[in-house]
């Protein structure tokens, strides 16, 4: 919000620079994002009078004619090519004469326009860098002296605050707010107020009615009335004021309710008393399906939980949101009604944002206006319409105030200061604190007991003031010390635990770890979907349909990853990310989760989702760096599977090689598991399915692993224990079988009927060569070690061994031993 | 005690080693004059056939040759194997500017970086870490946390819904209101996690992000307990010339509020391009726990005070390592990545 300095100033006699002043707020809470001047470099630019149009030149750049002037600034007259809109005889604009200079820096200087000289320029609001206005044309100051320095007239030789209030503090959303705050922090005085209030005529009770049909909605509905105005454009001093503030000036009635809107914090709005049937206010909720055109054009259909302003016959206005375009001030509008209330914040905020119409008033209004200084705003608006549209003030308001408020006082305990904040000022000074800020304060023992005022909506209990005190006393005046109490041991979940020693063991084994978005694109989601799966889980206001799904495969994210590094030349891609997939748990809508805490001893996590979690690696290109001494291998499906062995190691987690994996996105052929001996699969790994990995634009194979921390959490992983080291030498044999080329025959079925044929006495079993035959048949290779606790292994004893294992071996396989 | 038979092998052989080119060469001699069958190993052979009173003499004569004979081939071998090694080097000729052959270097990601050095400064002081679901009841992300339906400081946090009641978190602050139904007072946690605000990806924005959440709640915990836990992090974060500062500020859940500077440690507070100019940077918001979000875990705000804070890791991740632009984080470009190996 744009607050002009020389506007507070009105308000309290501050001694402060702008740019102090903001700190000042700033330090106590009131965010300040800039000090700016308001018209930054503007010199020599003065009021102009046209005091002819001598003759037309043509085109000009937007199409316009251009026309040839004598612009007069009292002493000086100057011939000046003009192509605005408004160019006519007898308008006082914005003119630079020769050396006066623009924003950016520029100079004006006589220049040749369709061939005939222009000494100086008639400048539009975009043009002086004050505001956005262009197309409307040259910027007009009706009531300013010719000659006289527009910086001074206009009031731009001014600092802009530019605040941004907190939502507990809708207090500061105007001058006076932000000036009360800088008369509290500062001790400055707030200068007494200037309404002076002329009434006359009839009474505004006898003007007008106002009924209230739904007092939980509306506490208070004060109405004015101002006859015999004449509606025009606002005077040179209102309309630079509202443009500083970035307001766009309309018309005289109008822009006094947003200037006072601006300067007092209150709404306001003002009707046009002769199309209020029977001069009646009814504040009541909207019918079904009520349709209702607002100011803007725009016909709405409301419901009941909406407030309407009414008349008898028809809804009037949006409460607290918008006026309607059937009761608007108008060019004809000779008597004004106007409206000072206060609304519910609730309602005004449901009814604002569902139906997307956020307005000034509506901000306010859901923050919680000023229901007892809504009455100065009301008489402030009608002395300045009176000001600038003439017109008499009616006698009196008409003021329905069904929901009287009630004093709030709170009891504020010296010792609860120092208990909340480690330290306290003097009761004295805390009472000078909470006084500055326009709270009645009184003394009772140790204790203060504190009547706050309207405005004040957020302060309502103890703590609320300890805030305040400290807020005004200084934040740094708050000691630094530690927290006492017992120590307990410090804890820290197995997810945590799990996932450090996963990252430690990938990034040994040379791998870069990711973090990407949850997010998921539904068409890749119908991609790895299974016909049993429950249904993703589905965002209702996703930021793009892409991304309108919560991730169900754990292997997006890093398939994300090698994406975008492929796409950017970086073809080997070796990546991991500890991630969690989102599940809807069977039979539960998440719709259905409660708004309550299910029971007093609620755990940790509710039951209608799931969030698994996992270890995700992604493998592409080389294995290695490559370099001189020779290029790497590209990856293959052992990496992969290999990466999965080596995190489930790095868990303390024993697994074997398993079945068919049930994780979708492996190309069915190349897709393995690895299981404990319960038989949980608590890895799967293999080359990615083709169609998944081009919907990620990736051409390159990838091959991938998944670890389900949560199925290895499960699993007990077994207590490191010592073995003691062999005392006796070694025999090692090695043993190379054939299989045939039609034989489905695993390499794990043969290990594990070698280890026991083998018996105890082989201590390690390592598949050390795989070859393929052209004919189709393989050659596995396995070095068996053989080694005793107690003594030297003879030849005799080892051959034995071996004698026993091929012949089983061959025999239970069909197999032949192959002959070196 | 020379002998004429001796002398002349040793004449022999001295010639030849004076004569030798490389260690075979020498190698050869010693097999020809010292070996099994050398002239001087068959000299000392055939003394039993020599007269008896020659015997003695070539006896001694011929092992005092084989000393000599043995010393000069020892000392030559030694020289001319390490010219022969340095010719070899010569040959071969090692650069040793080569890069060297490295086994892949892995890289663990910036924010886990700062996330595990974040865990590890608050285990320090005694703060264990808790983790929570990502998607959460309306309940325990806002009701529960003083931020009521209809309330403009939802305004705050622009919310991913996924039902009425369910939504993504906007702040890891719902696993306060989890852990304090879960345990009675004291408390002493730390909360890391992903959380969620519907704002659009840009250099300052991510629509998901990274908080910890602290909570301490005990008998006798202040403000300014607060201050100086917030203090030692900052040092141990940031270096130990850090200073912070509290400025007022305002969330629902805590009372008072504050937000939280710390001195910029790239200007020291001189005011730069990196603090814009302020000499401070905003890294948490923090306050004594609302006395309504104790009473609503059934806590009592008369026996039990507290406070909270929450932090981004991308924010802290950011002013660490000077990354400008939040993207960078989630588009996982190796060539990034590989900058925190």
């Amino acid at each position: 919000m744009k607050i002009p300095y020389s506007w507070v100033r009105e308000f309290v006699e501050l001694k402060l620079t702008a740019e102090q002043a903001g700190e000042r707020l700033v330090n106590a809470g009131i965010e300040v994002a800039s000090v700016t001047p308001l018209a930054p470099d503007l010199k020599g630019v003065v009021v102009g009078e046209i005091e002819a149009v001598e003759r037309e030149l043509g085109q000009g750049h937007g199409g316009y004619p251009l026309f040839l002037c004598r612009v007069s600034t009292g002493r000086e007259h100057y011939s000046v090519v003009c192509g605005a809109p408004n160019t006519k005889v007898g308008v006082r604009a914005a003119f630079a004469p020769p050396g006066a200079v623009l924003p950016g820096g520029r100079r004006i200087a006589a220049a040749k326009i369709q061939g005939v000289e222009s000494q100086g320029m008639l400048c539009s609001e975009r043009e002086l860098g004050i505001g956005e206005e262009h197309e409307a044309g040259i910027l007009e100051v009706p009531d300013a002296r010719p000659g006289a320095d527009l910086v001074a007239e206009l009031g731009l030789d001014d600092q802009v605050l530019e605040v941004e209030v907190t939502p507990n503090r809708p207090d500061c959303l105007s001058v006076l707010g932000i000036a009360r705050e800088l008369a509290a922090l500062t001790g400055a005085r707030m200068r007494p107020s200037t309404i002076k209030l002329s009434e006359s005529g009839e009474a505004a009770k006898s003007l007008a009615c106002v009924r209230i049909e739904a007092p939980d909605l509306c506490h208070r509905f004060t109405a004015r009335v101002i006859r015999g105005v004449t509606i025009g454009p606002s005077p040179s001093w209102l309309r630079a004021r509202l443009r500083a503030v970035g307001l766009r000036p309309i018309s005289n009635v109008v822009d006094v309710t947003n200037y006072v809107l601006w300067e007092l914090g209150q709404p306001l709005h003002a009707y046009d008393y002769d199309t209020v049937a029977d001069a009646t206010i009814v504040v009541r909720r909207a019918r079904t399906d009520e349709r209702f055109t607002t100011l803007d054009g725009q016909e709405r259909v409301l419901d009941p939980s909406m407030l309407l302003i009414a008349d008898p016959r028809r809804a009037i206005g949006l409460a607290g949101v918008m006026g309607g375009a059937n009761t608007e001030v108008t060019d004809r509008t000779t008597r004004v009604l106007l409206e000072a209330a206060w609304f519910a914040p609730a309602s005004i905020r449901r009814t604002s944002r569902a139906l997307g119409l956020r307005t000034d008033a509506a901000y306010r209004f859901e923050r919680g206006a000023d229901v007892e200084g809504l009455v100065t705003a009301s008489a402030r608006a009608a002395v300045l319409i009176a000001e600038t549209a003439g017109g008499t003030i009616a006698r009196g308001v008409v003021d329905a105030y069904p929901r009287k408020r009630k004093a709030q006082h709170v009891r504020l305990r010296m010792s609860r200061v120092k208990r909340v904040l480690g330290v306290a000022p003097s009761p004295a000074q805390a009472r000078k604190v909470l006084a500055g800020l326009g709270l009645a304060v009184k003394s009772r023992g140790a204790d203060l007991e504190v009547t706050v005022p309207s405005f004040r909506r957020d302060l309502s209990m103890e703590d609320d003031l300890v805030e305040e005190i400290i807020r005004v006393w200084g934040y740094d005046r708050i000691p630094s010390t530690l927290p006492g109490g017992a120590i307990s041991l410090v804890t820290h979940p197995i997810s945590l635990r799990q996932g450090q020693t996963v990252r430690r063991a990938l990034v040994g084994a040379g791998l870069a770890e990711v973090v990407t978005y949850a997010f998921s694109d539904p068409a890749r989601a119908e991609l790895v979907r299974r016909p049993a799966d429950p249904k993703p889980v589905e965002l209702m206001n996703p930021l793009a349909q892409d991304a309108s799904l919560l991730r169900t495969h754990p292997l997006e994210g890093v398939l994300g990853a090698v994406s975008t590094n492929v796409r950017r030349q970086q073809a080997d891609v070796r990546v991991f990310e500890v991630s969690k997939t989102y599940v809807q748990t069977a039979g539960a809508e998440p719709g259905r989760a409660s708004l309550r805490p299910p029971s007093a001893g609620a755990g940790l996590t509710d039951p209608a989702t799931t969030e698994p979690r996992w270890v995700a690696i992604a493998l592409t290109g080389a294995r290695g760096e490559g370099g001189w001494s020779g290029s790497p291998q590209p990856v293959d499906v052992y990496d992969a599977k290999g990466m999965a062995e080596h995190t489930l190691a790095a868990l303390g987690a024993r697994a074997g090689s398993g079945d068919a994996g049930s994780l979708s996105g492996f190309e069915p052929d190349c897709h393995g598991t690895l299981v404990t001996e319960q038989g949980v699969i608590v890895a799967e790994f293999g080359e990615v399915a083709a169609a998944l990995r081009e919907s990620f634009g990736i051409a390159a194979p990838v091959f991938a692993a998944v670890v389900s921390l949560d199925a290895v959490g499960a699993t007990s992983a077994a207590a490191l224990s010592y073995q003691a080291l062999p005392r006796f030498p070694a025999v090692e044999r090695d043993l190379a079988f054939v299989v045939g080329a039609e034989q489905s025959l695993t390499a794990a079925q043969i290990e594990s009927a070698l280890r026991e044929a083998a018996g105890p006495l082989l201590r390690r079993l390592v598949l050390f060569d795989v070859f393929r035959f052209p004919d189709g048949r393989s050659s596995l290779a396995w070095r068996l070690l053989f080694q005793a606790e107690d003594r030297t292994l003879t030849d005799a004893e080892v051959n034995a061994i071996q004698e026993r294992v091929v012949r089983r071996i061959t025999e239970t396989f069909h197999i032949t031993l192959r002959s070196s | 005690m020379a002998h004429p038979r001796v002398d002349a092998i040793v004449e022999q052989a001295r010639a030849a080693v004076a004569a030798a080119q490389s260690s075979s060469d020498l190698e050869a001699i010693r097999v020809g004059v010292l070996g099994r069958q050398g002239s001087l190993t068959q000299l000392l052979r055939s003394l039993g056939t020599l007269p008896s009173e020659e015997r003695p003499l070539v006896g001694a004569a011929a092992n005092v040759a084989k000393r000599e004979l043995e010393g000069l081939l020892d000392a030559r071998l030694a020289a001319t194997a390490e010219s022969e090694r340095q010719a070899e080097r010569r040959r071969r000729r090692l650069d040793l500017t080569l890069p060297g052959r490295r086994p892949p270097m892995g890289s663990l990601h910036p924010l886990t970086r700062v996330h595990d050095e974040i865990v590890s400064i608050f285990a320090g002081l005694g703060f264990s870490v808790v983790e929570g679901p990502e998607i959460e009841s309306d309940y325990h992300n806002f009701e529960a946390l003083n931020i009521p339906r209809d309330h403009p400081a939802r305004d705050m946090q622009d919310t991913f819904y996924l039902s009425d009641s369910t939504l993504l978190r906007t702040h890891t602050s719902p696993m306060q209101i989890r852990a304090m139904l879960a345990t009675k007072p004291p408390v002493r946690i730390i909360v890391p996690g992903k959380v969620y605000r519907r704002d659009v990806v840009d250099m300052t924005h991510s629509p998901m992000f990274h908080q910890v959440e602290g909570l301490a709640v005990d008998r006798a915990i202040t403000m300014a307990d607060l201050k100086g836990t917030l203090e030692l992090f900052a040092r141990e974060m940031f270096g130990p010339r850090s200073k912070i500062r509290f400025r007022p500020s305002f969330f629902p859940f805590t009372e008072p509020s504050a937000e939280v500077d710390v001195l910029c440690f790239a200007c020291h507070g001189d005011g730069c391009r990196v603090c814009k100019q302020t000499g401070w940077l905003e890294i948490l918001g923090s306050g004594m726990v609302h006395p309504q979000v104790l009473k609503n875990v059934g806590y009592d705000p008369e026996e039990v005070t507290g406070w909270a804070f929450g932090m981004g890791i991308e924010r802290i991740a950011m002013l660490k390592y000077g990354i400008d632009d939040l993207r960078l984080f989630f588009e996982n470009d190796l060539r990034f990545l590989k900058q925190f190996a």
